[in-house]
């Protein structure tokens, strides 16, 4: 391996492990073989205290194509996540995680992740990406408290 | 204002007292440029040193007084040099180095780091963060009267553009600590260091150590066994011994059976003294000497027969009742027993034959706790004694000239005699060079080396340093090429011997394609644990296509910002007595595709190698080739083996000294 993508990610590595976010977890996917895919990461966000989302641990995968850091990673919760900014896929839409909106490559692991964080508290209502929770966020707020502290108990914190 | 007289203008003075600087080690040459830093008007000055003081630096480490004795070196040095200059903020900290306080956050607050370091480790460390932290480095080191002051910058203007640039400590490749190949310790000795490493390492740790003790000699021993080599205790390992008609079985007075070096029930010290004597003096000789292979072009050792060289000694009853009292307290040494002080005398067959079985009897009968787990001690006298009477007996028997007690214990100890001459005018020098970067003239720096004959008419030779090496794994962008078994070597072995130990890191990461290694902060408990169950593994059958022929792998260190791009072959067939290691690591090729690393091509001329900019894009450009490696760069950590004559001879005709151990050790 060597590459420009790579040398950056194993830089993005070393800078995770040197100061990672309190409940915040990265690292490169290893299969059940000890295998590693450098270019798959799966991370984990915790929901920020003093919001609905708290207690949540959300897991989450980063995917870099061999383009990044020229290119940003695609960023997936699980399918049907409910969240107004993001996609019934799992994709996250993000303005600094497209490429012709605010991405740069300057842009670390560490920033998109709490970048993310942030996002789930507090959603951008000018980015529909899925018609449930964008829905609900518009026209019942009690409903939609209601099931995103209902979504952060299926995603206990990690054992 | 040019060089010299801006040395007394009233700006440097001013740049002087606010200059922050880093001084690594406070010994002997720490506390020399320690003492030149105050006294030019430094006035912030950190100073980090691990060791505590110790009686045998008082001579010449001159800030501590006996009292001192146990105490923190940085912080009695640091306390001593404050009286002198009451104002001057000197903030001391007993601790390694390479400890994760004192990383890249705390190196940038320096605006020069000054190294006064005793091993090649810290200093390659030091580098790398200097490196890293864009911090000129002035390098250090004195062996005996040899001494060297280079400087390593990187410097940049306020635009970012590097102004001054010249070769980091390891843009040449530093010479590989000696180690000495085992057949020739075990069977083929030719110089004395050989004779003193075999009494140190292998008779020594066998008699009195462990017996599992695994030194690497006894390693070879069973090895040699295991391949039903038969050879005798201390004969031949493998490969000498192949295709060898000579040693059979049979012909071996025993295999290697190391219990016979341990005393039996109830044997008396004395007899136990003779019986390892005629063991490994003649027994083990004569059957070396049917190896005759060995000898067609070398001369062949003679047995020493102890009845010839002591008639008395060999009633094992008889001993040396030793002067009766010398049994008694204290701590039991063979020459005072018999009456043998000078340590500088020459001692004949006769005398070391007495004071093998003296030290050995006196071992075994006064220490004998300790027997089954001693461990050699150069500031032991009973065991220098032992190691310098039974390395002169070998060389006696192979024709090498013996040593005086006080050479032995050089050698054994790896020492080589300091001159606190050299540590002051080295202190000196350190703090010349730092001048002139604080005067903005680092144009003018030069690599100086003390020499211990005058060329020329003086004894400082001075040359610009060289420009930085584009073929340097460190600050370049070099492959390094590991050859190396990958079938048969052990993840475990590549981290501690390659990573480690040849290449100085201290928290390697590896990745390759599939495959992941870490260690060091900042990771999780699972994943410790998942990192160390891949250790034991196999290199080629690690996990994700492992770390087989071809696989190029990146590594990295979690504390010194150093990457380096390992490309690893594969070679089943590794000659033990010209490769000890079992591997191979090779530097020296520049990759041409180092640009291709990067998407920025090739930068503007005078621009860095390899950076890495901290707050854009990984921009990779390429500094035009400026070495010109016309001068080498030998320095090392291979103290005793700067004695022999060769390196010695070697040194002379490169003209400039080379040194590069710290100050070592000792006169007590």
């Amino acid at each position: 391996m060597a590459g420009v993508a790579r040398m950056r990610l194993a830089e993005e590595r070393k800078a995770w492990r040197k100061d990672k976010p309190f409940g915040f977890f990265a690292r490169p996917e290893t299969a059940p073989d000890g295998s590693a895919n450098l270019m798959r990461w799966k991370c984990s966000i915790p929901g920020r205290e003093g919001t609905d989302w708290q207690g949540g641990f959300f897991p989450l995968t980063m995917e870099f194509s061999e383009d990044y850091p020229a290119k940003p990673p695609k960023c997936k919760f699980t399918e049907k996540f409910f969240h107004p900014n993001i996609y019934p896929s799992g994709t996250v839409c993000l303005s600094i995680l497209n490429e012709e909106e605010g991405w740069r490559p300057s842009i670390t692991v560490k920033n998109i992740l709490t970048g993310i964080q942030e996002l789930l508290g507090d959603p951008n209502p000018l980015s529909p990406a899925q018609a449930d929770a964008f829905a609900l966020f518009q026209n019942n707020m009690a409903e939609y408290r209601r099931r995103v502290r209902a979504q952060a108990t299926q995603f206990p914190p990690p054992a | 204002m040019a060089w010299p007289a801006a040395a007394s203008s009233a700006e440097l003075r001013d740049k002087i007292k606010t200059s922050k600087v880093l001084c690594v080690g406070a010994g002997g040459i720490g506390c020399e440029l320690l003492k030149t830093l105050v006294l030019t008007g430094f006035e912030d000055i950190e100073l980090i040193d691990m060791d505590t003081i110790e009686t045998s630096n008082l001579n010449r480490q001159f800030l501590f007084r006996r009292k001192h004795v146990g105490q923190s070196k940085a912080k009695v040095a640091a306390e001593a040099v404050q009286r002198f200059r009451p104002n001057a903020r000197i903030l001391a900290h007993q601790g390694n180095v390479k400890d994760a306080a004192f990383g890249l956050d705390f190196f940038r607050r320096f605006k020069i780091v000054l190294n006064g370091l005793d091993n090649v480790e810290a200093r390659r460390h030091v580098n790398r963060l200097c490196l890293a932290a864009r911090v000129p480095l002035i390098e250090s080191g004195t062996t005996g009267y040899l001494g060297q002051v280079t400087v390593h910058l990187r410097m940049r203007g306020a635009a970012g553009q590097v102004t001054a640039a010249t070769e980091c400590y390891e843009c040449k490749p530093a010479p590989m600590v000696k180690s000495f190949p085992v057949c020739t310790i075990r069977n083929t000795p030719d110089k004395p260091i050989h004779c003193i490493v075999w009494a140190k390492d292998l008779l020594f740790a066998r008699l009195f150590g462990r017996l599992e003790g695994a030194t690497d000699l006894d390693e070879g021993a069973e090895g040699a066994a295991g391949a039903a080599q038969g050879d005798a205790a201390l004969g031949s390992s493998g490969r000498e011994a192949d295709g060898a008609p000579g040693p059979s079985g049979e012909e071996s007075p025993a295999a290697e059976d190391l219990s016979e070096f341990l005393a039996a029930e109830g044997e008396n010290p004395s007899g136990y003294a003779a019986r390892i004597f005629r063991r490994v003096f003649c027994a083990d000789i004569e059957s070396v000497l049917k190896m005759d292979k060995l000898w067609k072009n070398r001369k062949p050792p003679m047995p020493l027969r102890l009845g010839e060289l002591l008639p008395e000694a060999g009633s094992a009853a008889s001993g040396r009742a030793s002067g009766g009292g010398a049994d008694g307290g204290g701590e039991a040494s063979a020459c005072e027993a018999l009456g043998m002080t000078d340590a500088h005398r020459l001692w004949s067959v006769e005398d070391n034959a007495q004071v093998f079985l003296e030290s050995v009897r006196l071992f075994m009968s006064q220490r004998r706790a300790e027997v089954g787990a001693a461990v050699f001690d150069k500031d032991d006298a009973l065991a220098v004694e032992f190691v310098a009477a039974a390395s002169n007996l070998r060389s006696a028997a192979y024709g090498i000239p013996m040593q005086t007690l006080f050479a032995a214990k050089g050698m054994a100890g790896n020492i080589i005699h300091a001159i606190a001459t050299t540590n002051a005018i080295v202190g000196g020098l350190i703090v010349v060079e730092a001048l002139k970067i604080l005067a903005g003239q680092p144009d003018k720096c030069k690599v100086t080396y003390v020499l211990e004959h005058q060329s020329s008419k003086r004894l400082l030779a001075t040359m610009p340093p060289d420009g930085p090496s584009r073929g340097c794994a460190v600050c370049g962008t070099a492959q390094l090429r590991l050859a190396i078994n990958t079938r048969t070597a052990t993840l475990s072995h590549l981290v501690s011997q390659v990573l480690k130990k040849r290449l100085a890191m201290n928290e390697p990461t590896i990745m390759a394609c599939g495959f992941m290694y870490e260690e060091g902060e900042g990771l999780q408990d699972d994943e410790v644990a998942a990192n160390a169950a891949l250790l034991p593994r196999v290199l080629a059958d690690l996990p994700g296509g492992g770390l087989g022929h071809g696989v190029l792998a990146v590594v990295r260190d979690q504390s010194q910002d150093v990457t380096l791009q390992l490309l690893i072959e594969h070679q089943e067939e590794w000659d033990e007595e010209m490769q000890p290691d079992g591997f191979t690591v090779d530097g020296a090729a520049p990759a041409p595709a180092a640009a291709a690393n990067g998407d920025a091509a090739a930068g503007p001329s005078g621009a860095d190698a390899a950076e890495e900019d901290d707050d854009d894009d990984l921009v990779v450009v390429v500094e035009p080739h400026a070495a010109d490696a016309k001068r080498k760069r030998a320095a090392t950590d291979e103290a005793g083996v700067e004695a022999e004559e060769g390196r010695e001879a070697a040194r002379r005709r490169r003209g400039p000294a080379d040194a590069g151990t710290g100050d070592a050790i000792l006169l007590d």
